[in-house]
């Protein structure tokens, strides 16, 4: 049994070097580039190594997804005020299945770094010329691909087969989810690196952890739909990065919000990816100079 | 300065600050809202130069500042005075050019991905240090060759053992060829015929390679193995510095005899003709220097005349025992630096 994991695995190594090593010959002219995308790459080989997480991560989803969708049917079958917030029950059925897909496709390992700065290995990351924060970024976006492929898509078509949720027919929808996933990812991508520097000033970080855990469950609109909110809350929550993550994706691509609608979250999704993107060199200048300065 | 001198430290010193904490719960009560500080001095005035090809041991106790040294030497640390050049760059300056150019182990690091494949690490190594496919292919070729690497190549990190992942990573180390190793305690945990290959590996690529070598360890053996010259640091300043050959003439000549009393440790006066190195329970480590003075058996009969002894063995000296001697003592030797 074990044998025959290894030669699928070394079968599959060997068919897609070819390819592999086509691409990075043709991009050895841009030393950079090719840096980041070989160690997307090997992110996406190495979560290879853990075969039995994703299939318990398919089932995970798929009971997470079962108890949200079941939840959401009886709420709906016992009330008639929630058709006012412009969902209809087929509708945030679907919300809830496409929600957890995009959370399921996003996951990252957010305690990678912190890990690193606590145990003081970020020393063998300093100790080699490169940008970490970018090595970090193309590490991440590898395995984001390997969750897009091993969970979430598997997911999909379980939930397609299974549940009563549908795909959308326009091609529009398709071209917002893109571009609003991209944008969301990153913007998820920099809170988690902008929390896991506090371990740089902080030592016991649990508890900022947990604070991020809280308001990314609540506001990211990940179990719950923002419209539920009630209404002196939702402008608050428009001024934190959370609902940008997995709720615009979501609602625009069920098309529950229009695309002119969309159009305007993906400019603040734009603002806050700016936002985030110049704390996030801002702070890890810092703590670079924390490290090397004060000694870690 | 020297043309060929490729490391060198003038006056190096770094300081840190630590919060002092106070016993008990209210001790830590206090300590919440008061922060007393205090400074401690982890390296003091350090000064040295080393020359492309030397190999050398930096050798001290836990807490003496061998890894705050390494760490202000590969740029991850900034002194707090005093000034550091490695291969023409200052390393805390430019990190990133300083990595470039220096090579690093930490033995109780990897500097390898745990889930991938060795030749997969190796790969990434190669698009880090922008080493040319040919270039690669060359060096890893003799690497290999050296460390025996070939069927380990297919395995991933996480599955070899303490001493094959050494093997691996002073590969690792060394794909982009520069010209400075820093290795930190590199046969920690390891076996003796582990430690022996790392040794001969070591020997080779400073002979062969050129490459200049500094090494941390605290295995005497390592360093009575492989280093042309010693640094022992103490407390943070350095407490001797020369060649090894000069460490063993100056201190090793004679023999070192280990005597056990009966219940009791007594002061042996001088006119016996023994200096005394190290003490503990009812035990002392001896030096018999044997230039001039009475010969080595009048010195046995006359500690068995007037001692109590118990139990009796003559040792050869070990570098581990004269460095031990100068961390108790400090250096009562003069210290310099041409070796």
């Amino acid at each position: 049994m074990i044998e025959n994991v290894g030669a699928i695995k070394n079968g599959v190594m060997a068919r897609s070097k070819g390819a592999e090593e086509k691409l990075f010959d043709a991009l050895e002219r841009f030393p950079a580039l090719s840096l980041y995308i070989k160690f997307a790459f090997k992110a996406f080989q190495r979560q290879l190594a853990y075969k039995f997480e994703y299939f318990v991560g398919v089932v995970n989803g798929l009971i997470f997804i079962f108890i949200f969708t079941s939840l959401w049917k009886n709420i709906f079958s016992n009330s008639q005020a929630t058709e006012s917030v412009g969902f209809t029950t087929s509708g945030i059925v679907s919300y809830a299945v496409f929600a957890m897909i995009i959370r399921i496709s996003m996951s990252q390992d957010d305690l990678g770094v912190m890990g690193k700065i606590r145990t003081g290995a970020i020393a063998m990351d300093m100790i080699k010329p490169f940008n970490f924060f970018g090595v970090t970024l193309a590490e991440n976006v590898g395995g984001t691909m390997f969750h897009w492929f091993t969970r979430a898509a598997p997911i999909l078509a379980v939930c397609l087969i299974f549940f009563d949720v549908s795909l959308p027919r326009h091609p529009v929808n398709y071209l917002l989810l893109a571009v609003t996933w991209i944008l969301g990812y990153l913007i998820y991508f920099m809170v988690n690196w902008l929390f896991a520097m506090l371990a740089f000033w902080v030592i016991e970080t649990f508890s900022f952890q947990l604070m991020k855990y809280g308001m990314f469950t609540l506001f990211s609109g990940g179990i719950i739909p923002l419209d539920f909110f009630p209404d002196f809350i939702r402008p608050a929550v428009a001024y934190i990065p959370f609902m940008y993550i997995l709720y615009v994706p979501t609602a625009s691509f069920i098309g529950h919000i229009s695309p002119a609608e969309a159009l305007g979250f993906i400019a603040f999704q734009g603002v806050w990816v700016a936002t985030l993107g110049l704390a996030s060199v801002v702070v890890w200048r810092a703590a670079q100079k924390k490290l090397i300065i004060q000694g870690g | 300065m020297n043309d060929d001198v490729l490391i060198s430290c003038q006056g190096l010193r770094r300081e840190f600050t630590v919060a002092e904490g106070r016993a008990g719960l209210l001790g830590s009560i206090k300590s919440l809202f008061s922060n007393k500080t205090s400074v401690i001095r982890a390296v003091d005035d350090i000064s040295f130069d080393i020359r492309a090809g030397e190999f050398v041991g930096y050798v001290g106790e836990n807490g003496a500042g061998k890894s705050t040294t390494i760490k202000m030497l590969t740029g991850i640390l900034t002194p707090t005075g005093g000034r550091a050049l490695v291969n023409g760059v200052v390393p805390y300056e430019e990190r990133v050019k300083n990595a470039f150019n220096i090579g690093v182990v930490f033995g109780q690091r990897s500097q390898l991905w745990w889930d991938l494949p060795m030749s997969d690490s190796l790969d990434l190594l190669r698009a880090i240090y922008r080493v040319p496919q040919a270039r690669y292919h060359e060096s890893l070729a003799e690497l290999s060759d050296w460390l025996e690497l070939g069927p380990l190549m297919k395995m991933p990190v996480r599955k070899l053992s303490l001493g094959q992942r050494m093997r691996a990573d002073l590969a690792a180390s060394l794909l982009h060829g520069p010209k400075v190793m820093f290795l930190d305690e590199p046969t920690i945990g390891l076996d003796i015929i582990a430690k022996d290959n790392v040794r001969r590996f070591l020997k080779k690529i400073n002979k062969e390679r050129g490459v200049t070598i500094i090494l941390t360890t605290h295995d005497m053996d390592d360093i009575e193995a492989l280093c042309d010259r010693i640094i022992i640091i103490d407390k943070g300043k350095i407490a001797w510095d020369g060649a090894t050959a000069r460490l063993k003439s100056d201190h090793m000549q004679g023999k070192i005899l280990e005597v056990e009393f009966h219940d009791y440790n007594p002061k042996i006066h001088e006119a016996v003709g023994l200096t005394e190195m190290k003490s503990e329970a009812n035990k002392k480590w001896l030096r018999y220097r044997g230039d001039g003075g009475a010969a080595l058996n009048e010195v046995i009969s006359a500690l068995f005349r007037d001692y109590c002894v118990k139990d009796l063995s003559i040792h050869e000296p070990k570098v581990a025992d004269v460095v031990k001697a100068i961390y108790q003592h400090g250096a009562e030797v003069g210290e310099d630096g041409g070796a």
